[in-house]
């Protein structure tokens, strides 16, 4: 009873976990603040406190990649062999007769619609005049794939077969899927030098994580009957692998093969930013820095293409295939050859091919044209949300409010004021029972009164192990703070701010738009019919073409970047969104349209509680997303660890290379496990 | 010898499982209710304590319980897809707790056959493939194994659909299939998982039928698991009822029907319609002392089809054996005392 009596009184007891997290926050940025005259060490973290940690991981990288380049010179030999092979066999063939191939392919695997998707992809690369470069690409594809699916599938069975290797190989691909693409490349350019090779193999090891993961969870869900069934017919353990278990898990390998295929295909193309390969990346690269626009955008559909193709026709293994005529096949093939035969004196070289030039030129002319005409909204649009959403963001409103922009300059009344309205809020908000979201309220408004760049690395670290705190127990906390404190000593602190300023602008932004579109998609069908194909588009245009069109419309900058993140990291966001609302349970719905609730209601109390989980997991997707595309932004001017990787691989320089990408996987690491842990504890709390 | 004997059978899921029981067992002085709350309070499961019973050559011994009693944990011990953590195992005089991988490979392809609950057919392989299988691990040849298979596909009567595949057929055709494939070594020991369990209740019947026609013809050691006890009193030569990993009963039909050892098993009998299965042999005295009245009763004879007989009659009767001699009388009352139900 007095335990009752007491509660009003001791108001600290009722504090929920969120609360104190919050509360504790919130003093430690206020004292930072108070004490930034006094101690500008709390805001700053001191140059002469930095571990010079970026050499030493590049002296110990340089000692051991030295150690091992006779081997893997000697691996990259023998690659060499496949690569030439592939390239004489793509390069050499007439081309009827490989576009008869991939027709009769097509075919083969989906019938009538992948022929026809086959053939008018096909003939448009050839009529681009990329046909050559396109096969340069594709040969590289057709040998890093192979070696892709042998590792991965290999990794896959041996996880499957050792319960001990198997928690190791899931750690190591989880880290994997945060490291930036362009991370990779630099100690690769130290091994094997500028060349095709360091395409081929960094596409291979990019691309085989997708295959591991596909072919353990294959066999981890083949049903248990199935495998007892074998073990009861008395076969050995390979006779069960190989006969029941493999075979029974083919369409979960399938779909690691698609993927494989994709990740070789967007990393071979990401590769060519390394250069030394006439291939159809380079061509974007090359057309994209001469600023011919109409010229880039035209490889960037030949990748497109190529894209659709290969995604749409490997897609078809991994669903039930009907079986069609292969009397089709060889007739298609025929007539390839014959083809090839009858016209050989007239057929054209493929790279004399101008037919698409009138084309890209009507693009770049058009494109000045729209330009100019709309160059007033355009600037407008751009320097908008840059004065006045991001560059607030990043150094705050006392340093972005200036007399030029705004209007007037910011004075530290005006904080004083931003604070008291702040500290307004939360305390109404307290009074109305959510402490908790008025403490929010609070901090938001102080890190946009201070910046994302500038905010005090105690408030960071502290706010950091707040949100693991609550996400996922002191565990979780003690691994942010740790990992956090890793990048605060080894110098690259600022650019992982800056880093994640922008990524986390993309981020809210996705999750807004995407939200609602996802909303929109599940509330009306006609919108999901509309914004559907959009989501397979993004998904399958490798990421650097996602660069191309706000290149052309916006210029070199950060605004450019900005949106080249959103535009690939919002599909997740529509994507999960949608589906967790629209797969709430039927009887859930029926329970709540027989209470009387309206349409609205349901989807306030019913749905969209039940979607949360599925909404996080969305939301976890779009953040690994945005820091994969921070890094390629990085292309056309962003600043902070994408930057940095990518100067490091102009300069081969593997410390720095590596550091700032390790930075960047850990920021990803984190923002992973702490979205997670919110889904993690929403699915507890309802059940699931 | 039997076929199949279970000494002080323990499986226990949980870390350091084995040792856990060692020590269980000895602290509680082989007691096993006292053990098995011992492992319980570790975390542990033991979700089979203490099994005992044997399988005669020939007989069709069923398991029930209601799930999650260890009746499916039982049988994957027995056939070893579960190590068993403690006693033995005696399949035809041989113990297969610790046996090599190769040795129970080799029993595996001779001895046991095995059918599923979901059937657990290889969704890439035909009904012939599906069927031939056990035969191809052993490296018998295409041919020879492809009429094996014809000749069991035809005696579960799925001839004409050996080259569809599993998702093709209903469920009733699938677990045909499966009972062919685990008949395809023709197996001495055959173990049956739930496996009519999946299945519509008018095709369950006929599948029961069917698997007693050919139980009669082949005359195997059935371990048969259920948790449906109308299935079980149909089936059975004799039953081992189950309840959170412990056997409470082993006995034939009547017994279970009629001699309930505790309120659980009672539970069980409740609703069944205790004429349809106890035996006129159950309630027979063996006194000559009888009336004037012969209607014909046979040791045999179900009590309703014996109460049928002497609806009209008040003095005891005269029973038979199979060969016609009288071996016994029954009151009339008797029997109509026996079909009460009880009412606790």
């Amino acid at each position: 009873m007095t335990a009752i009596t007491d509660l009003p009184t001791r108001r600290g007891a009722q504090l929920t976990a969120g609360a104190k997290a919050a509360l504790i926050t919130v003093v430690v940025g206020a004292v930072c603040l108070a004490l930034e005259g006094v101690a500008p060490w709390l805001v700053k973290w001191p140059a002469a406190w930095e571990l010079p940690a970026t050499q030493w991981v590049g002296a110990f990288l340089d000692w051991f990649l030295n150690l091992i380049k006779p081997a893997m010179r000697l691996f990259s030999d023998l690659m060499t062999h496949p690569m030439n092979w592939a390239n004489f066999v793509l390069g050499k063939t007439p081309w009827p007769i490989l576009i008869g191939i991939v027709t009769a392919l097509g075919w083969y695997l989906g019938g009538l619609s992948m022929a026809a998707l086959g053939f008018l992809g096909l003939s448009f690369v050839l009529a681009s005049g990329y046909w050559a470069e396109s096969m340069n690409t594709l040969a590289l594809v057709a040998v890093s794939v192979p070696v892709a699916l042998v590792i991965g599938g290999g990794i896959g069975i041996l996880a499957n077969e050792v319960p001990k290797v198997k928690t190791f190989v899931q750690a190591v691909l989880d880290i994997m899927q945060t490291v930036p693409t362009f991370a990779y490349l630099t100690p690769l350019l130290l091994l094997f030098g500028f060349g095709p090779v360091v395409g081929l193999i960094a596409s291979a090891i990019y691309a085989a994580p997708p295959m591991a993961r596909n072919v353990m969870l294959g066999l981890e869900r083949v049903e248990p009957e199935i495998k007892e069934a074998a073990i009861m017919s008395g076969g050995t353990r390979f006779q069960q692998l190989f006969q029941v278990e493999i075979p029974a898990a083919t369409t979960q390998i399938m779909v690691g093969v698609n993927q494989c295929l994709m990740a070789a295909l967007s990393m071979v193309i990401i590769a060519a930013v390394i250069g030394g390969f006439n291939d159809i990346g380079w061509e974007v690269l090359l057309t994209m820095r001469k600023a011919q626009f109409g010229e880039s955008l035209m490889a960037g559909l030949v990748i497109v293409v190529f894209a659709v193709v290969i995604d749409r026709m490997s897609g078809t293994l991994a669903t039930e295939r009907k079986r069609y005529d292969s009397r089709v096949v060889w007739a298609m093939l025929g007539f390839a050859v014959v083809f090839t035969a009858a016209f050989w004196a007239w057929l054209p070289n493929p790279t004399e091919l101008t037919l698409l030039d009138p084309m890209a030129e009507a693009v770049d002319s058009g494109l000045t044209a729209f330009t100019q005409a709309n160059g007033q909204w355009l600037d407008a649009l751009k320097n908008n949300s840059l004065f006045y959403v991001l560059l607030p963001l990043r150094i705050g409103l006392d340093q972005a409010v200036l007399p030029f922009t705004w209007g007037f300059q910011w004075t530290s009344s005006m904080s004083y004021g931003l604070f008291a309205a702040g500290a307004g809020i939360a305390l109404l908000m307290a009074w109305r029972g959510r402490l908790t979201g008025g403490l929010v309220v609070l901090i938001l408004i102080g890190m946009l009164e201070t910046g994302i760049a500038n905010l005090p690395w105690p408030f960071v670290l502290t706010g950091a192990a707040a949100l693991g705190w609550v996400a996922g127990g002191w565990r979780l906390a003690a691994l942010c703070v740790g990992l956090l404190c890793t990048i605060l000593v080894s110098g690259l602190w600022e650019r992982a701010l800056l880093s994640l300023y922008l990524s986390g602008a993309a981020v809210f932004t996705c999750a807004l738009a995407g939200g609602l579109i996802g909303l929109a998609s599940a509330v009306w069908q006609s919108v999901w019919n509309v914004v559907r194909p959009i989501c397979d588009m993004l998904q399958t245009i490798p990421l650097f073409v996602f660069l191309i069109p706000v290149l052309m419309v916006f210029q070199i900058g950060e605004f450019s970047a900005f949106l080249a993140i959103c535009a690939y990291a919002i599909v997740p966001m529509i994507r999960y969104t949608r589906h967790g609302l629209v797969n709430t349970p039927d009887e859930m719905m029926e329970a709540a349209i027989s209470s009387g609730a309206t349409e609205w209601q349901i989807m306030r109390d019913v749905r969209a509680p039940y979607a949360a989980p599925t909404i996080l997991l969305g939301l976890n997707q779009t953040i690994l997303y945005a820091f994969a595309m921070l890094v390629i932004a990085a292309l056309i001017g962003t600043t902070g660890l994408g930057q940095s990787i990518y100067l490091a691989l102009g300069q081969a320089d593997v410390g720095l290379g590596i550091s700032a990408g390790a930075a960047m996987a850990i920021l990803a690491l984190i923002a992973d496990r702490i979205v997670q842990g919110f889904a993690e504890e929403r699915r507890a709390a309802l059940g699931l | 010898m039997p076929a199949i004997a279970c000494r002080n059978l323990w499986q226990v899921f949980g870390p350091g499982a084995d040792k856990a029981l060692t020590d269980a067992l000895s602290r509680s002085g082989n007691d096993a209710d006292k053990a098995a709350a011992a492992l319980r309070e570790q975390g542990l499961i033991p979700a089979v304590q203490d099994a005992n019973f044997e399988v005669q050559e020939g007989e069709l011994f069923v398991i029930m319980g209601l799930s999650g009693s260890g009746k499916s944990t039982l049988i994957r011990c027995i056939s070893q897809l579960l190590p068993g953590t403690g006693g033995e195992i005696r399949v035809d005089g041989e113990n297969v707790i610790g046996a090599s991988k190769k040795a129970l490979t080799e029993l595996r392809r001779k001895k046991l056959g095995m059918v599923f609950q979901h059937f657990g057919l290889f969704p890439h392989m035909t009904v012939a493939e599906n069927v031939a299988y056990p035969l191809r691990v052993q490296g018998v040849g295409k041919k020879e194994r492809l009429d094996r298979a014809q000749e069991v596909i035809s005696l579960v009567g799925l001839e004409g659909r050996e080259d569809s595949f599993p998702r093709q057929l209903s469920g009733g055709q699938r677990q045909r299939v499966g009972i062919a494939r685990s008949l395809a070594v023709n197996p001495d020991i055959w173990f049956l998982d739930e496996p009519f369990s999946a299945l519509d209740p008018l095709i369950r019947r006929q599948l029961q039928d069917e698997f007693l026609r050919i139980q009669a013809t082949l005359k195997k050691s059935i371990v048969f698991i259920t948790h449906d006890i109308q299935e079980a009193l149909k089936l059975a030569d004799r039953i081992a009822i189950m309840r959170d990993g412990k056997i409470v009963q082993i006995g034939t039909p009547t017994d279970i029907v009629l001699r309930p050892v505790d309120d659980y098993v009672r539970e069980f009998s409740k609703d069944v319609a205790k004429g349809q299965h106890a035996k006129v042999a159950s309630v027979m005295r063996s006194e000559a002392e009888c009336g004037p009245d012969d209607p014909g009763l046979t040791t045999s004879m179900t009590l309703d089809a014996a109460l049928a007989h002497c609806m009209e009659l008040y003095e005891p009767v005269p029973v038979r054996d199979e060969a016609g001699n009288v071996v016994g009388t029954v009151h009339p009352s008797d029997l109509a005392a026996a079909l009460q139900v009880d009412e606790t």
